[in-house]
């Protein structure tokens, strides 16, 4: 998609990801507020508000955490306003807390939260499925297949909100939400922004003791009245067939369903009940689909959420069908489908035989024996390389003086350290978790404990977990690696950015004052890429006999290129001096950078176009072989 | 070895499935949304899967794209791929089980070596790179129809470097199995990148086009009239 299209004001098809299809979607139903914290596979909703917000009224924040992203859209919502926030499954646990309240409250304005799950664990801590958040806060779940039906969802949750006055969550997983296709666009009829008055909508959004026991019933029958609705939605369909075959699915598994019948040449010769509205589920709509069936199969990604429910439904509505999911063992709960699982799994269910894809894998494994892996890794210029070299460098000067570490690693681009070549984590969790696991291990072991955090995710979830360790007088090591941005998803600005969302000024929120206000006894802040200097900094820190907290600031390399670019700034790169170099590898030894290659000579050689400029290899060489090129003017 | 399910079985495929692999920061997704923009304004239907989650400058990135009214999933069945495109050139073996036995290969002549391979040539003794002859006679225990493109020479003959991707769009546009028209593809290059680039980047295409006539149309079939 380019801006242009996504600006469209009239009707017009085209080409969109799924992100953008959501933004688009939330945009025609005159969406007024958003609010996000970035995430992958969510983070392009946001970029995509954040390029647009030049041509718009709405009101966007980059909130520092999920929950308060969706309290943002809370507060707009309660004066009638229309908000959307997008966030991954794990962000959808930060934003829980406010998530369960406000099924009891309920809202004024539609208020859609897309909450997008990562099977596979491509980019999350783990596979969670956010699915029962729904049932778990009586909050109705929609769930698209496509892009089109992503945006069609979207524009209905509004509706669904308003109606109901409660939130609506939108359930994507990965492969809906980086799923481009094509999309229809509607009409864009924009109101003016207008803020209303309080004392004209004034009513009360509060829950506790007997007011929660009163809400609880109201939740249920709001709940009960939803059931009713969806069971005639559009976004529930039965795709009939001549056959006492049926399988029933939802969101991406629908399409590898679709793709399974056709690659089996089942097109058309068995039924399929596609599940749009998966809380509350249409119990109706599935207990007359089932009547009947000889077979049914389950094709859902993750837990068997909607096959626990077919089962409970099968009891009354035809107690003998053959029910086959992940209580069969046709599918697992493992890890995300494809085509070839569901091919697989359907053709085992109908006792057909089936292509063996495994031996399609074993045989391309056969050639892949000695390609290397690429693993994710610093770009070249990252300051976390920098400050790793430097790290290292003094864990081992403490290491000879008999000072022994746990590594406590957290969420952000340095996460990329669990990695190998560097392979260096004793653990990793979640945002903010490495200084919170910091105060428990510094009462439980003996060796020193090294904590890092970023600066996005510092605001976002380290800062009482900080507090508590000077409050406790627990002694640790915690680095603040700041570099301006929330670089790992895109690089969003965040308190550390001088901007806000749309890359409007902002105030920039100080690390430091942050920490002495805690009261932070030592408390030093180096540049990343000065590494000599570093090595005796952090060497002071671990040797402090109490919390010492160290923050080593460098803008992100693919954020500084930016801005050299927009200054008209070169990036000047460097390059091996052949006379000089000796072979020691010191530029190479633990700095794994990307633009390093070995030539024909067995010498270092960087790549011009791969290098970033930023000099920290050259003071690691011992012969100073390494040297700046000389611009052209 | 057979294709995974007969094509008797499943009737008339009506869809071009395409993998394109690289190295994050070579303008995969680029390259994706030009195609795509080219089938919408086409009026053809497209739907693609994009890996790009965690990938970092440096990672290993892909996209499946399938063009064609009965491309349901996102994501390409295994050995169902008819076009495997690489930026990089370790990267089609990464994906190689993605590819019809007979499929196409287009690979980019550069290697970017990970950091990871090169840190075990300095720490053990012997071990050398993997090369682009290495690679190519991999593939061809795949499959004969693999076309190795100097796309880093081309994008440089093109006045702008960062043009690689381009000049595959260029290559794939000359293929008969690739189904849209070079014109939307232009048109959608001229739309897509930044407006100072636009005549480097259609020189690109040219030059990818040429050197497919030269290098890859006596494999397998192009588009005629040229």
């Amino acid at each position: 998609m380019v801006l242009k299209d996504f600006l469209a004001k009239e009707q017009k098809t085209v080409f969109m990801l799924c992100n953008e299809a959501i933004a688009r979607g939330a945009l025609e139903a005159d969406v007024k507020v958003v609010a996000f914290y970035p995430g992958a596979p969510t983070s392009e909703v946001l970029d995509t508000f954040s390029e647009a917000l030049g041509n718009f009224d709405y009101q966007m924040e980059i909130a520092t955490n999920e929950k308060v992203a969706l309290e943002v859209c809370a507060g707009a919502s309660f004066a009638g306003l229309r908000s959307l926030t997008a966030m991954k499954s794990v962000g959808a646990n930060v934003a829980s807390d406010i998530l369960f309240v406000l099924g009891y409250t309920g809202v004024r304005g539609g208020l859609v939260l897309v909450i997008a799950d990562d099977p596979h664990a491509h980019s999350s801590q783990s596979e969670e499925d956010g699915r029962f958040f729904a049932p778990n806060a009586y909050v109705p779940m929609l769930e698209p297949s496509s892009p089109q039906e992503a945006k069609d969802m979207v524009k209905k949750a509004f509706e669904i909100s308003e109606r109901h006055r409660v939130p609506v969550i939108i359930r994507t997983v990965t492969r809906v939400n980086h799923q481009s296709s094509i999309v229809r666009l509607e009409n864009l009829e924009r109101t003016a922004f207008k803020k209303a008055k309080w004392k004209e909508l004034k009513e009360e959004f509060t829950t506790l003791g007997e007011v929660a026991r009163q809400k609880k019933l109201e939740m249920l029958e709001r709940t009960a009245k939803l059931a009713e609705e969806f069971e005639k939605s559009e976004f529930n369909f039965v795709k009939r067939a001549d056959s006492d075959v049926g399988v029933i699915t939802s969101s991406v598994s629908y399409l590898y369903v679709l793709e399974a019948l056709k690659m089996l040449g089942l097109q058309e010769k068995v039924n399929i009940l596609k599940l749009g509205t998966t809380y509350p589920l249409p119990k109706n709509t599935i207990s007359s689909f089932i009547k009947g069936l000889k077979k049914a199969v389950i094709v859902e990604e993750l837990s068997p959420y909607l096959e626990k429910e077919v089962y409970a439904i099968a009891k009354a509505a035809n107690p003998s069908v053959a029910i086959f999911g992940k209580g069969s063992g046709t599918f697992s709960e493992a890890w995300e489908f494809n085509p070839n699982i569901v091919v697989k799994g359907i053709a085992s269910a109908m006792g057909m035989e089936y292509v063996d894809y495994e031996s399609i894998i074993q045989e391309a494994k056969k050639l892949k024996v000695d390609i290397p892996d690429r693993y994710p890794t610093f770009c070249a210029g990252c300051p976390h390389r920098a400050t790793f070299v430097a790290l290292n460098q003094a864990l081992r000067i403490q290491v000879a003086k008999g000072q022994e570490h746990y590594f406590a690693n957290d969420i952000g681009c340095y996460s990329m350290w669990v990695f190998p070549p560097i392979s260096r984590s004793d653990s990793s969790l979640c945002m903010g978790a490495s200084v919170g696991v910091a105060n428990g291990l510094s009462h439980a072991i003996e060796e020193r404990v090294v904590a890092v955090v970023g600066d996005s995710t510092f605001y976002h979830a380290a800062i009482p977990a900080l507090i508590n360790a000077v409050h406790n007088g627990n002694k640790f090591t915690l680095l603040i690696l700041d570099n301006s941005v929330t670089a790992m998803t895109g690089q969003q600005s965040n308190p550390s950015t001088e901007f806000t969302a749309g890359w409007r000024q902002g105030k920039k929120v100080s690390i430091e004052n942050i920490c002495r206000a805690i009261g932070v006894d030592f408390l030093e802040i180096v540049d990343s890429y000065d590494v000599k200097n570093n090595v005796e900094v952090f060497r002071k820190a671990l040797e402090f006999d109490g919390l010492s907290v160290v923050i080593s600031r460098r803008e992100c390399a693919l954020y500084g290129d930016r801005n050299k670019r927009r200054r008209g700034e070169p990036i000047v790169p460097f390059y091996v001096d052949k006379n000089l170099c000796k072979k020691p590898y010191m530029c190479l030894r633990t700095f794994y950078c990307p633009a390093y290659e070995i030539d024909e000579d067995q010498q270092p050689r960087i790549s011009p176009d791969i290098c970033d400029g930023c000099s920290v290899c050259s003071k690691l060489c011992p012969f100073q072989s390494i040297k700046r090129t000389e611009v052209k003017t | 070895m057979s294709l995974p399910v007969n094509k008797e079985d499943r009737g008339e495929n009506l869809s071009r499935n395409i993998f394109l692999c690289g190295v994050g920061g070579q303008g995969l997704v680029l390259m994706t949304t030009v195609i795509g923009n080219a089938c919408a304004k086409s009026g053809k239907k497209v739907v693609t899967g994009e890996m790009y989650g965690l990938s970092q400058r440096s990672g290993t990135v892909s996209v499946h794209l399938r063009i064609g009214e009965d491309a349901f999933s996102p994501l390409i069945s295994y050995g169902d791929a008819d076009i495997l495109v690489a930026l990089e050139a370790i990267e089609p073996l990464r994906y190689i089980e993605y590819l019809k036995k007979d499929g196409v290969v287009l690979m980019n002549k550069r290697i970017m070596h990970p950091p990871i391979e090169t840190s075990k040539i300095i720490t053990a003794k012997g071990t050398k790179y993997i090369t682009v002859e290495n690679i190519v006679s991999k593939l061809k225990g795949w499959t004969p129809n693999i076309a190795v493109i100097d796309a880093l020479k081309l994008a440089r003959e093109s006045g702008n470097v960062n043009t690689e991707n381009t000049v595959f769009l260029g290559c794939l546009s000359a293929l008969e199995v690739f189904p849209v028209e070079e014109n939307y593809i232009r048109e959608s290059i001229s739309e897509a990148v930044p407006t100072k680039t636009i005549e480097q980047n259609l020189k690109a295409f040219d030059l990818g086009k040429e050197n497919a006539y030269i290098s890859l149309c006596t494999l397998v079939p192009c588009k005629r009239g040229h």
